[in-house]
């Protein structure tokens, strides 16, 4: 029957049947047992032994019992002498040599055929023997490889070098010392000997700067005849120019540039490409490279003008004004009867062209879309999304574009690309907002993927309620919550409120929608559905705007820690208070955790719902500090500094960095020490602090008892924090104390006598973003009323040393050390003036908001208002810019 | 077996094959002694460890002979379990100056005697007692008696002094061993 049903489905496709298909596994490997019949049948054997290999590339798996057994009835193949059936054998036993057990069995017969007369046998001997010989076997086979190195034969010769690179990985050292063997095979006549040859120097090489520039200066003096080992030599040459500071004057680069003028098309495209992909040359440099890229341009083979505008258009990325010179030939392209030349033209084109030909090119495209791949339907789709950047004002052609586009076929990564595409758009550009989001509720109202709906649903709930007509995006949102899967149906139910919350005037509808999801099948929907309404109904602005405009804002591993603690501890005395929880410390603009949304999302998209999940180097800190009995009675950790301070130079005998810890009325310092010099040993290391001001008081040093040369160690100091809320800014003056041993520095045997010594370290700031951690709010304004203006401050700076709004915009956020909402960081260039909206919490728990005003006229005003439920804390966030 | 094969095979032109195991403690002379059997022209001058086994051929008056010569190092002493099968015959080749290893000698042919696949076969069984040029090598006689020959009772085997580097001892050996096969 299935016989039957397989030759129909063979005439159908028309195409020749495959005598290997639906092969069974063990059936093969029952056959494989005829390898133990003496005599043996060559024919039938070389037939099984092609069945295993087709098993093996399938992708099946076969266990080791079952792999030795057939890796030893097929050893017993050795005694045949059919040339066929040996060559088989050799790659039977390259595949099986991971999977069996005694593989080692062969190394003798494998050597025997590599060292022997018949040709035919030795290259594939030698590929077979590299694949089974662990580093003790090898020892005993490398004076046969080494002769291999230099053999006549040039498949010998390749065979050896390339098993020498494979062998390197695990065997350097042995691997090593063929160096004068590769050398001796770099002269060889033949191209693939000299290419491989080449290839083994260098990686032998390549961890010795000096040796690779000094294989670089030898063969480009001497010509290489291997077209071959000449582009291999390209390589290496580029790679050693990006490491070198000044390119255009080094030997090297006229190498590079002399290769443009070789004979073989390959090293001229080999040598464009290495040019233009420098990183330190300037644009003046690659018109050599670029003209000879296009003179490629009109050849008439496809692979090269493939290869020619596949390059250029890398190059356009960076540097479009160096391209706008092959423009015209880019042109010609356009209508190549290959879809991937001519998208890659168009593609080119959109990026070094100017505004004008803008629609011309996006009508060209839009003709041959249908016909093209997925992939380069994404580079299309890239480079429509830089050309929006670069173009505002063309946004609603490519809207339009990106719309029909959305509607055509496409897998999951091409809708994903245009859907960023449209958002990005959306986010830089507030007048393609209507149109983008327009576009994206047509487009989940079909939409196959649950990601991309669900992502699109926030983006609705988070910009929709501000546009202009909020009410015409509620029945898109609602249609979801009738026709889709209970993912998207959940999001949908979270957005409705959104909308809910945000307008007062559809709040009523609202709610009639949501009630009618408490009786939604799925527990999630119904739980967001109750969750919402009920908060709701009580017509609060503050609740509304912290449970559903905001969300949560704590670090989701600290959460579950903080919860799995409270759990355990069986007393259950008091309440669970969330204030207790680190906050999160990178809330992403997309990934603002809402209440239950990794909950549910988890079962639809685990890599997706992984990610903030995953522990940021906080909750890792946190963890490292609970384990120090000092610091256990601290609390919980609020914010560590985002990067180690350099408290040394990086070249000196000891390097020091440091991260400032900072609890509720405590700082820790946390000092990772080096110890640079091989011939001493520290002991009893601790940095002593020294505190500007006396209300800072240091409580205890944690030293580290020993520090080995070259293994980093950590101490620690524990400061506690004056009692008075106000005085938070100090300057700590720092000095490395340890005991010194003298040791050898190859035995590393310490000296019993040490000596105390210090070393003098830079001095620590502890300044007023120290104690705030970021925060943002979806919605600031909402947050702004919520908190009132009780603690309200407000003072005017002039900023005098600024030069421009985004530098003062710049410098304010790192001052205060506060999350900027609203995208209020990106600062409209023709403007003068600019409204910057801040968000954090600082030490003990107290909300902080802030707005600013700037102006820039010459130097730059500012006007600051400060919020937050504290009046102490509202004039130490004032002062910090002061 | 193709209608050619056969039709030479009746008339006595083509030459049996015949599939023997050579075996024996490392440093005993096993491919020594192999390689001196071979034809003149195709022997090699230097013999290294052998690393798992090779396969080798040659040819008695009767005979086409394929040899696997198994390495006789510890490590790999049990994977000859794997071509125990197959083998028709088997060489054991004795070191006969190393009177301390003839227990392990011993062991080792034990080992091989209960295995399944030998212990039920009528496998003949030669013993070289090698470097019978060494002062101290112990006489075959002895050998026998140290390796408890006596006790192998349903295998044809038999024992013989050598010496691999001069040949001496060798045809006598398979001589032996052409006899017994052609008997079975």
């Amino acid at each position: 029957m299935q016989y039957l049903r397989r030759d129909k489905k063979d005439e159908e496709d028309g195409s020749q049947s495959n005598p290997f298909q639906n092969l069974d596994k063990s059936a093969v490997l029952q056959e494989a047992r005829t390898f133990n019949e003496t005599p043996i049948n060559p024919r039938k054997c070389i037939h099984i032994l092609t069945k295993i290999l087709y098993v093996l590339n399938q992708g099946q798996h076969l266990g080791t019992t079952e792999a030795t057994e057939a890796f030893f009835a097929m050893t017993k193949l050795f005694q045949s002498k059919d040339v066929m059936l040996r060559r088989m054998v050799y790659l039977a036993i390259k595949e099986l040599a991971n999977i069996a057990e005694d593989v080692i069995i062969v190394t003798s017969s494998l050597t025997k055929d590599m060292t022997g007369k018949e040709e035919m046998y030795r290259a594939s001997a030698i590929r077979a023997l590299c694949k089974i010989t662990d580093n003790t076997m090898l020892q005993g086979i490398e004076r046969y490889l080494k002769q291999a190195i230099v053999d006549k034969n040039a498949s010998v010769s390749s065979a050896s070098l390339v098993s020498a690179l494979h062998l390197m990985k695990p065997n350097y050292d042995v691997v090593k010392r063929w160096v004068n063997e590769a050398q001796e095979a770099v002269s060889s006549d033949n191209t693939m000997v000299q290419y491989h040859a080449l290839g083994l120097l260098y990686h032998v090489k390549k961890n010795d700067r000096l040796a690779v520039s000094k294989l670089i200066f030898k063969y480009t003096k001497q010509s290489l005849r291997s077209p071959y080992a000449v582009c291999m030599l390209i390589r290496i040459a580029s790679k050693y120019l990006d490491e070198e500071p000044e390119v255009a004057d080094s030997p090297v680069y006229d190498f590079l540039e002399s290769c443009l003028r070789h004979k073989s098309e390959m090293v001229i495209y080999e040598a464009a490409r290495a040019l233009v992909n420098l990183k330190n040359l300037k644009s003046r440099d690659l018109c050599p490279a670029i003209s000879v890229l296009q003179l490629f341009l009109s050849s008439p083979r496809p692979t090269l003008r493939f290869a020619a505008v596949r390059t250029l258009n890398k190059v356009a990325m960076t540097q479009p004004m160096s391209v706008t010179t092959c423009n015209l030939d880019l042109e010609n392209l356009i209508t190549d009867v290959n879809r991937s030349i001519a998208t890659l033209a168009i593609t080119t084109l959109l990026k070094t062209g100017n505004e004008s030909s803008v629609d011309r090119l996006m009508k060209q495209i839009s003709s041959f879309m249908s016909e093209i791949s997925d992939e380069f339907k994404i580079v299309v789709v890239d480079a429509i999304r830089s050309l929006c950047l670069k173009f505002p004002r063309k946004h609603h052609v490519m809207m339009n574009f990106l719309s029909s586009m959305l509607r055509d076929e496409g897998g999951f990564d091409y809708k994903k690309a245009i859907v960023d595409t449209i958002i990005t758009i959306i986010e830089e550009n507030s007048e393609a907002k209507e149109a983008g989001l327009g576009h994206l509720c047509e487009f989940i109202e079909d939409c196959e993927h649950t990601v991309l709906a669900t992502r699109i649903l926030h983006l609705l709930g988070r910009e929709g309620p501000r546009s202009q007509n909020p009410s015409k995006y509620i029945r898109f949102i609602y249609n979801r919550v009738i026709l889709e899967n209970a993912a998207v149906r959940a999001a949908a139910v979270t957005s409705l409120a959104k909308f809910g919350a945000h307008c007062d005037s559809l709040c009523s509808s609202i709610l009639v929608l949501l009630s009618r999801c408490l009786l939604d099948t799925d527990d999630e929907v119904r739980d967001r559905a109750t969750f919402y309404v009920n908060i709701l109904k009580e017509k609060e602005k503050a609740l509304s705007s912290g449970y559903i405009l905001n969300g949560l804002q704590v670090s989701i591993v600290g959460l579950e820690r903080a919860l799995y603690a409270y759990v355990k501890d069986s007393t259950h005395t008091a309440p669970f208070d969330l204030k207790t929880v680190p906050l999160a410390t990178t809330p992403m603009k997309d990934q603002v955790v809402k209440p239950g949304k990794t909950a549910i999302e988890t079962p639809s998209a685990p890599t997706k719902a992984s990610a903030p999940v995953a522990a940021t180097r906080q909750d890792v800190y946190a963890e490292q500090l609970a384990a120090i009995p000092q610091f256990s009675k601290l609390g919980p950790l609020f914010r560590s500094s985002p990067k180690p301070a350099e408290l040394t130079e990086s070249e000196t005998e000891y390097v020091v960095n440091c991260v400032k810890h900072v609890f509720n009325d405590h700082i820790v310092f946390q000092f990772d020490c080096t110890n640079t010099l091989n011939d001493q040993i520290l002991e009893n290391v601790k940095v002593e602090m020294e505190p500007s001001d006396s209300d800072f008081e240091v409580v205890c040093y944690v030293p580290r008892p020993s520090l080995p040369y070259n293994t980093p160690g950590t101490t620690y100091a524990l400061i506690k924090l004056p009692q008075d809320a106000s005085s938070v800014t100090c300057t700590f003056t720092n000095t490395l104390k340890f005991v010194v041993k003298d040791c050898d520095p190859s035995s590393g045997e310490p000296d019993e006598e040490g000596y105390e010594d210090e070393y003098v370290l830079e001095d620590i700031d502890v300044l007023v973003a120290d104690h705030v951690q970021r925060v943002h709010k979806t919605n600031f304004l909402a947050s702004w009323d919520e908190i009132g203006d009780e603690c309200e401050m407000q003072d005017t700076y002039a900023l005098t040393q600024m030069t421009s709004l985004e530098e003062a915009v710049k410098q304010i956020i790192e001052y205060l050390g506060m999350q900027p909402c609203e995208r209020s960081d990106k600062v409209n260039t023709d403007k003068n003036s600019h409204a910057l909206l801040l968000a954090g919490v600082f030490r003990g728990g107290h909300d902080v908001l802030v707005r600013a005003r700037l102006a820039f006229d010459q130097g730059v005003t500012m006007n600051i208002t400060v919020r937050s439920d504290d009046a102490v804390v509202s004039e130490v966030v004032l002062s910090a810019v002061g | 077996m193709g209608l050619f094969d056969k039709l030479a095979g009746w008339l006595g032109l083509k030459k049996k094959e015949m599939n023997v195991l050579c075996i024996g403690l490392d440093n005993s002379g096993k491919t020594s002694i192999i390689n001196k059997l071979k034809p003149d022209k195709s022997q090699t001058q230097d013999i290294v460890p052998t690393v798992g086994f090779t396969v080798e051929k040659f040819m008695s008056q009767s005979l086409n002979f394929t040899v696997f010569d198994m390495s006789g190092q510890g490590r790999y002493r049990n994977l000859w379990e794997h071509y125990y099968k197959t083998a028709q015959a088997v060489i054991f080749v004795l070191d006969s100056s190393d009177r301390l290893r003839m227990v392990v000698a011993k062991e080792e042919l034990d080992i091989l005697l209960q295995h399944s696949e030998i212990a039920a076969r009528r496998v003949p069984i030669l013993f070289f007692a090698n470097k019978m040029d060494c002062k101290e090598a112990l006489s075959p006689v002895q050998c026998s008696q140290k390796m408890g020959l006596d006790a192998i009772l349903n295998k044809p085997w038999h024992i013989c002094a050598s010496n691999a580097l001069s040949g001496e001892g060798l045809t006598d050996g398979v001589d032996w061993l052409t006899d017994q096969i052609r008997l079975s």
